[in-house]
């Protein structure tokens, strides 16, 4: 054992790596790398965005025109993913959905946290009948499925258009991101710093904004994306119920629906938009999951 | 009066609790003048940062009630509007609290929750503000003080924070220092480094200070006066000699005898009082100490004793059957 050259090299060595983290404190400055698979992540769902804002101007296929020549195509050099049961081309028609989920996905957590990160803030904060009626009333709200109540104003609500999707579906996160927001709120405005930043005289704006805001923002920023996660996913489903934006424009929800009836003759149809909407909330969950255990910067590692 | 900085009459704080209503502090009186160290001592549960946090103005906002008068050099705290105690806090009473290691906001450079209130209360530009917190943190004594000023509280020790704790109580240099137990989170050594820094500032700076803690050797030198108070209310006050060694109140010499000294041989079992603090929601119509007290009597137990004067000037104790009073004989 002892002559183990390796071993003999390597336990000491780890022992020190070991102090040396358990040492440094300083989360920000020295912490571990955010590693390869974080930074690939960040990469891809770059590209998806850059995808979806940039669509018009990139030298893609139309993403309507229909080749009655080339039908259920599968996936080669003249169409990438191939073409669907009407002659479009997919590698198009997924690029150009991408613009609908991260439309869905930004705007509709643009309105969540809009409305729902003040609340809870607020809420946290003030404590009091404020906290009572908001928290009850979101609880209630929490109380019946988001799924079935976006259907029903989906349903009501129509012409249906993009916007009026991110409108409720963003309405409907509210409660989610107060409840989470609250929570964490709650933890930090009862620390010792909150109160005497108080009792230096600081306002309960400057308080809520100095002393709050930064020590809640890595929570919230792993829950926007993973947020965003959750809503696209939710506009999947809508649009798998044809609830979503109307065809012809695609989106990743739409195109899986609209690929079920030829499923046994063309499967390409139903993969590639599912492998881009599987892909884009990985990534982001696993964005958000690995920036939460960044950047909690507790002072736990003491 | 008027020279008497901090005039506390009659303060009560009562919880409303789902049990009934709970009295934390019990009509406390007392008064502290300019320059002047104040210590307040008890057990855990007696009343005293209850007490400090009420004369701060800094109770919860429901369920506390409130009655009697703190006055800070001319502003009467209770019932003082979130607004206007605003105008107090920082520049005439500041505090200084237990923990340092929850005291400073983690996520923000020291140097920036100095700057804070130079610039909110104060009204400084950016530049004269950096130069004072970097003067600040050399009156507090730290280290290069100017590399020290971009540094997160994670980069400090406990002494460390503790000292820039302090640093931002004293930003907008405030008349009256509460300091809540501010040592118990450190270590011995360092403990007191922190309160001869206190000694020291309260000199130069020509301030209050009200130390509150449960240990005597803390205040035993650094203090002038020493308010001893059991379940929500004064026992015992007086000059810190007078009730060191003049004093007459039994639960005064029970904390006195049950802080370990070193001069005692090794193994020395250590003196307890015995029982438990009462329990404040059940207090008895008697002295609260009673039960606990080997003097008591049936009139303990049915009368509450108020406080009265002892040989010494400014000296009170509230006890029906106080120890006897060993005026003339030589102090040890």
């Amino acid at each position: 054992m002892n002559d183990d050259p390796s071993l003999a090299g390597e336990l000491p060595g780890q022992g020190l790596f070991l102090i040396q983290e358990a040492t440094h404190v300083e989360a920000h400055e020295r912490s571990e790398p955010l590693g390869v698979l974080f930074w690939t992540c960040v990469g891809w769902i770059v590209l998806n965005v850059l995808g979806a804002i940039f669509a018009n101007a990139l030298p893609l296929k139309s993403a309507l025109f229909q080749d009655y020549n080339n039908i259920n195509v599968g996936p080669g050099w003249h169409h990438l993913f191939g073409t669907d049961d009407l002659g479009r081309d997919i590698f198009s028609r997924v690029v150009f959905g991408s613009r609908v989920s991260v439309a869905v996905g930004v705007g509709a957590m643009i309105i969540g946290f809009g409305i729902g990160a003040p609340l809870g803030m607020l809420a946290a904060y003030k404590r009091g009948r404020f906290d009572s009626i908001f928290t009850t009333i979101m609880y209630v709200l929490l109380a019946f499925p988001a799924i079935i109540a976006t259907i029903a104003v989906l349903s009501f609500w129509t012409p249906r258009a993009l916007l009026k999707i991110i409108i409720v579906i963003g309405l409907a996160s509210v409660p989610l991101v107060y409840r989470v927001i609250r929570t964490a709120t709650l933890n930090v405005a009862t620390k010792d710093y909150v109160i005497a930043a108080k009792v230096q005289g600081a306002t309960d704006r400057r308080i809520l904004i100095k002393e709050l805001l930064p020590n809640i923002a890595p929570i919230g920023v792993s829950f926007l994306l993973i947020g965003i996660a959750t809503v696209i996913t939710l506009e999947g489903a809508l649009a798998f119920l044809g609830l979503s934006v109307n065809p012809p424009t695609p989106s990743w929800g739409n195109m899986i629906n609209e690929s079920r009836t030829v499923l046994a003759q063309n499967p390409w149809l139903v993969i590639f938009p599912s492998a881009a909407l599987c892909l884009f909330l990985l990534c982001l969950n696993f964005i958000g999951d690995r920036l939460r255990t960044h950047y909690d910067v507790t002072e736990v590692k003491l | 009066m008027s020279d008497e900085l901090l005039v506390v009459k009659d303060l009560t704080t009562t919880f409303t609790t789902n049990s009934g209503p709970l009295t934390a502090v019990g009509g406390v009186s007392f008064t502290l003048g300019q320059n002047e160290t104040l210590g307040i001592v008890g057990e855990s549960g007696s009343g005293k940062t209850v007490l400090s946090r009420t004369i701060m103005g800094l109770q919860p906002r429901r369920n506390v009630t409130v009655t009697g008068s703190a006055i800070i050099n001319g502003f009467e705290v209770v019932g003082a509007s979130e607004k206007a105690k605003r105008q107090i806090w920082g520049t005439e009473v500041a505090m200084v609290f237990q923990d340092p290691m929850t005291s400073l906001n983690p996520v923000m450079r020291i140097g920036q929750q100095i700057d804070e209130s130079l610039r909110v209360r104060l009204g400084m530009d950016r530049a004269s503000a950096k130069a004072r917190s970097i003067e600040l943190l050399e009156l507090v004594g730290i280290p290069s003080p100017v590399e020290r000023y971009n540094s997160y509280p994670g980069h400090l020790s406990g002494g460390m924070r503790q000292r820039v704790v302090i640093a931002t109580a004293l930003a907008c240099s405030p008349k009256l220092l509460m300091a809540d137990e501010p040592t118990t989170g450190l270590d011995v050594t360092i403990q007191a480094q922190i309160l001869n820094l206190l000694d020291e500032l309260k000199d130069r700076l020509k301030m209050s200070v009200i130390l509150v803690t449960h240990d005597l050797g803390v205040v035993a030198t650094r203090t002038s006066r020493i308010v001893v108070m059991y379940a929500g209310r004064i026992v015992e006050i007086g000059d810190t000699r007078d009730v060191f060694y003049h004093h007459r109140m039994p639960y005064t010499r029970a904390l006195l005898e049950s802080s370990p000294k070193v001069s005692n041989h090794s193994h020395t079992r250590l003196q307890t009082i015995p029982g438990r603090p009462p329990n404040l929601m059940k207090l008895a119509d008697g002295c609260s100490f009673a039960p606990r007290c080997a003097y008591a009597t049936d009139q303990c137990h049915n009368v509450r004793p108020t406080l009265q004067a002892a040989d010494e000037t400014g000296h009170y104790f509230a006890c029906w059957n106080p120890l006897p009073s060993n005026r003339g004989v030589r102090a040890p």
